[in-house]
């Protein structure tokens, strides 16, 4: 297992070199001077040019990505143009923030959707069914942008209960916490209705039934058991996605986490902060692949067998 | 022994009732108000160091904790802008020497009270033409400043200039404590002479300010421009989204609704617990041409368009009615603003007579508009596109980001173009930046000899009377020359709390929060 896992973190490199290859070479397509942006409307030339010098801005693009590599060498990811700012410890502040959110809207989303999903499956084509796929559906469709602002002018506007954006204390988490989640939770519902679906079929839940297990036995002993592995998966799909690609929610709550920070961050051409944070991005994804794919180990004792081999 | 200890305890009563005499008649001074003042913010605050940064949201949280020599009035029917502020007064001494005096009664917040000194302001001015500094443009024409003695400096520019003085209201050239730069301290310019001091900032989501107890203007008059804040903090917070703002402010998270969006002033209208404040702006928002760029380096045609667009429609979808048409170059409210010229009202008869005179009698001209995709810009494009569509121009949209926008403008590569200029100090700002042979901010790419001998005189005459002369010259002649048309200046629009008081604010949005409090 830790030859595996010692594996899946040297599949990293690959991974850095080519995401922060891209991304250099993405911000170095689009137009607009970072170092114009730094020195503002009023600077001459003459000024903007030393800022170019002083940031290396003038160098050839390879020669510009071989410095900032060989900085990320020695664990310096450089510094924000805007703010002056180690990158890292920039991103660093900003990951807690994003990590409660995403957290928290997962937590949420599968609160919900594990016994919708169940439910739905075990009615499969009743009313009870439709309601579930209904709500599914409109959780899928519905931009988080919009339900956001809904449930700010309900809860906030209207109701007073709770603070419409801002990071101040718990009761600032909820309603981001809810929109993100809403819409996992309406993905998560599908997929675990339709892993149900496939397990409650197999010959191995009728014997247990026709063993004399309780219902509820069957379906969560027998049943979910075996249906986890494609709602983990999808679980670890979202995660991985909440944390990286929360600009929307981050923007309308004026939650500052890692998507507001990125956003900001490309319209001001920021590309060290950009890179740096798209890297750790990418990193904290392959983490969380490595860690939904030990999770499966756990739950499935076939996957568990086979690291046991290949150790 | 009771005696004594009778007379002790009588003592004791005087003393007390004394000091609460005192302390009532410094609460009698203080109005009730809440704490904390909350200003929710459009933009990000992303730089404190005040040389490292040109950032409005930053420069209005500055202006609380740190002062600058002169103070810039938001009065635009003063005699002068320009108020005393650390430096007391100044002088020419010749062309090129300024003898300035300093206030004798200030110290730095650091704890110590060290006092701010000639040696400070010297060191302040160094710092920001030096290396690194990204504010050396605020001091053009700069050259050195000395200490003559603890309370007087000696500045020294180039050649003289009608504003150069002015530059030193500037946020960004706020007095800064030398001995803190010099001690090694980690983040030296938090420390400044203001009435409120830094005490937490995380990004993205607060930047808190307390009053300084031991604040050196504390015994100055409520009115005066260094009198001590009133709310015991001011917090700003970041509200990037414009619905989500209003929404707060509605709410009662935050006292101070910046830029709220014109599309939901209704509701904050019929809010009974908020005021929609509304006055004359400075943002001047126009449409240009790059006059190097064939066909638009024809004068008549340039007028011509000027002729075609229908202004009132662009301030109706731009800003909903809530701004001034306008027809000179210059910002509201700047020195001698002159709007008095015929300019090029619309007129689609005089547009085609025009069209003729500069060989186009038929049109038949296809173009590119190039904007901004942040604000009304792409609102303001559709209608400027179908004003020149009939007279015979074919415009294709080009919206694009900020900083694109900008490198494009720098390089020449566009034809037509939106932008605005915000400036309520220095007409040299505008006229320089805007019109002058070669200036990085020329996007008009404009270049006319008579021009810059006219932004020259504005800047160095000084009679002035001669210099508002060649001021309404300068105006008059660029207004017909046409390398820009000047559509609208915008209003300023700030919603807040019914019980805010004590707020300064400007035309540009660069507002004081210093003195302001919600009142209980």
């Amino acid at each position: 297992m830790l030859k595996y896992i010692g594996k899946r973190l040297l599949m990293l490199i690959p991974v850095i070199l080519v995401t922060s290859f891209l991304i250099f070479w993405a911000m170095s397509l689009t137009g607009g001077d970072p170092a114009r942006q730094i020195a503002g409307d009023r600077a001459t030339e003459a000024e903007v040019e030393a800022i170019r010098e002083e940031m290396g801005l003038n160098d050839p693009f390879l020669v510009r990505y071989g410095n900032y590599m060989k900085g990320m060498l020695t664990g310096d990811m450089g510094k924000s143009y805007v703010t002056n700012k180690d990158v890292f410890r920039t991103f660093m502040e900003k990951l807690p923030n994003t990590l409660m959110l995403g957290g928290a809207a997962v937590l949420i989303a599968i609160i919900v959707s594990l016994p919708l999903g169940i439910y739905t499956a075990i009615h499969q084509n009743t009313w009870k069914d439709t309601a579930g796929m209904v709500f599914a559906l409109f959780g899928t469709s519905m931009p988080n942008f919009w339900l956001g602002l809904m449930l700010i002018i309900l809860f906030s506007l209207k109701l007073h209960w709770l603070p419409s954006g801002g990071k101040n204390g718990f009761a600032s988490l909820i309603l981001p916490a809810l929109t993100v989640g809403f819409g996992l939770a309406a993905l998560i519902t599908r997929t675990t209705r339709s892993s149900m679906l496939d397990v409650i079929r197999q010959d191995y839940m009728t014997t247990a039934r026709a063993k004399g297990c309780s219902e509820k036995r069957v379906i969560f002993r027998h049943g979910l058991k075996n249906a986890l592995i494609p709602i983990i998966t999808a679980i670890g799909l979202q995660m991985s996605l909440v944390i990286t690609g929360s600009v929307l929610a981050e923007t309308v709550f004026s939650w500052p986490g890692i998507g507001r920070l990125v956003y900001d961050s490309i319209s001001k051409r920021d590309t060290p902060m950009v890179t740096g944070s798209i890297i750790m991005c990418s990193v904290l994804m392959c983490i969380i692949n490595l860690v939904v794919d030990l999770i499966y180990a756990f739950f499935d004792p076939r996957i568990k067998a086979q690291y046991s081999k290949k150790r | 022994m009771n005696k004594r200890v009778l007379a002790m305890l009588l003592c004791l009563v005087m003393v007390l009732s004394v000091m609460s005499i005192g302390a009532t008649a410094y609460a009698e001074d203080v109005p009730a108000h809440k704490d904390t003042l909350i200003i929710g913010t459009a933009a990000d605050i992303n730089n404190l160091n005040l040389q490292q940064q040109q950032d409005a949201t930053n420069n209005i949280i500055l202006k609380n904790t740190h002062q600058t020599l002169l103070f810039f009035n938001n009065d635009p029917n003063a005699a002068t802008r320009f108020d005393p502020g650390l430096a007391t007064d100044w002088e020419f001494t010749d062309d090129t020497h300024i003898i300035m005096h300093l206030r004798d009664d200030v110290y730095f917040n650091d704890g110590e009270k060290t006092p701010m000194t000639a040696d400070d302001v010297k060191f302040t001015l160094d710092m920001a033409v030096g290396e690194g500094s990204k504010v050396a443009g605020n001091l053009a024409g700069f050259v050195s400043c000395s200490v003559v003695d603890e309370h007087t400096v000696e500045i020294e520019i180039e050649t003289y200039n009608n504003e150069f003085i002015y530059s030193l209201a500037s946020v960004p050239l706020s007095v800064q404590s030398k001995k803190a730069w010099e001690s090694g301290m980690d983040e030296p310019w938090f420390i400044g002479t203001g009435p409120y001091k830094f005490v937490k900032w995380e990004e993205g989501v607060v930047c808190r300010l307390e009053k300084v107890a031991d604040y050196w203007g504390n015994n100055l008059p409520a009115g005066d421009i260094f009198a001590p804040g009133v709310s015991d903090a001011i917090e700003f917070r970041p509200y990037l989204e414009a619905s989500s703002r209003v929404i707060a402010l509605q709410n009662g998270e935050i006292d101070v609704c910046i830029d709220p969006p014109m599309n939901e002033l209704q509701y904050l209208e019929e809010d009974k617990n908020v005021t929609v404040y509304e006055q004359t702006g400075t943002r001047l928002f126009y449409f240009a041409f790059n006059t190097q760029k064939a066909p638009w380096d024809n004068e008549k045609l340039r007028q011509a368009v000027a002729c075609a667009i229908n202004r009132d429609d662009v301030l109706t979808v731009a800003v909903d009615g809530k701004g001034t048409l306008q027809k000179t170059i210059l910002n509201r409210g700047l020195w001698g603003f002159y709007d008095d010229m015929e300019g090029f009202n619309y007129d689609l008869d005089r547009a085609k007579a025009l069209m003729a005179e500069a060989g186009y009698p038929d049109g038949g001209i296809s173009t590119t508009l190039t904007y901004s995709t942040s604000g009304a810009y792409a609102n303001i494009a559709t209608v400027i596109q179908d004003n020149l569509s009939k007279i015979g121009i074919t415009v294709t949209l080009n919206p694009m980001e900020d900083a694109t926008l900008k490198e494009t403008c720098v390089n020449g590569d566009q034809e037509l173009y939106l932008w605005r200029w915000n400036e309520d100090s220095k007409v040299d700002f505008v006229y320089r930046d805007l019109y002058y042979t070669g200036s990085t901010s020329n996007y008009h790419h404009y270049s006319d000899p008579h021009a810059d001998e006219l932004i020259d005189k504005v800047a160095t005459e000084k009679d002035q009377d001669a210099r508002m002369a060649a001021g309404i010259e300068l105006q008059e002649y660029l207004v017909n020359a046409c390398p820009q048309v000047p559509l609208y200046i915008a209003n300023l629009v700030i919603a807040f709390n019914k019980d805010l008081q004590g707020q300064y604010f400007y035309g540009g949005g660069n507002h004081n929060w210093s003195h302001a409090y919600i009142a209980k």
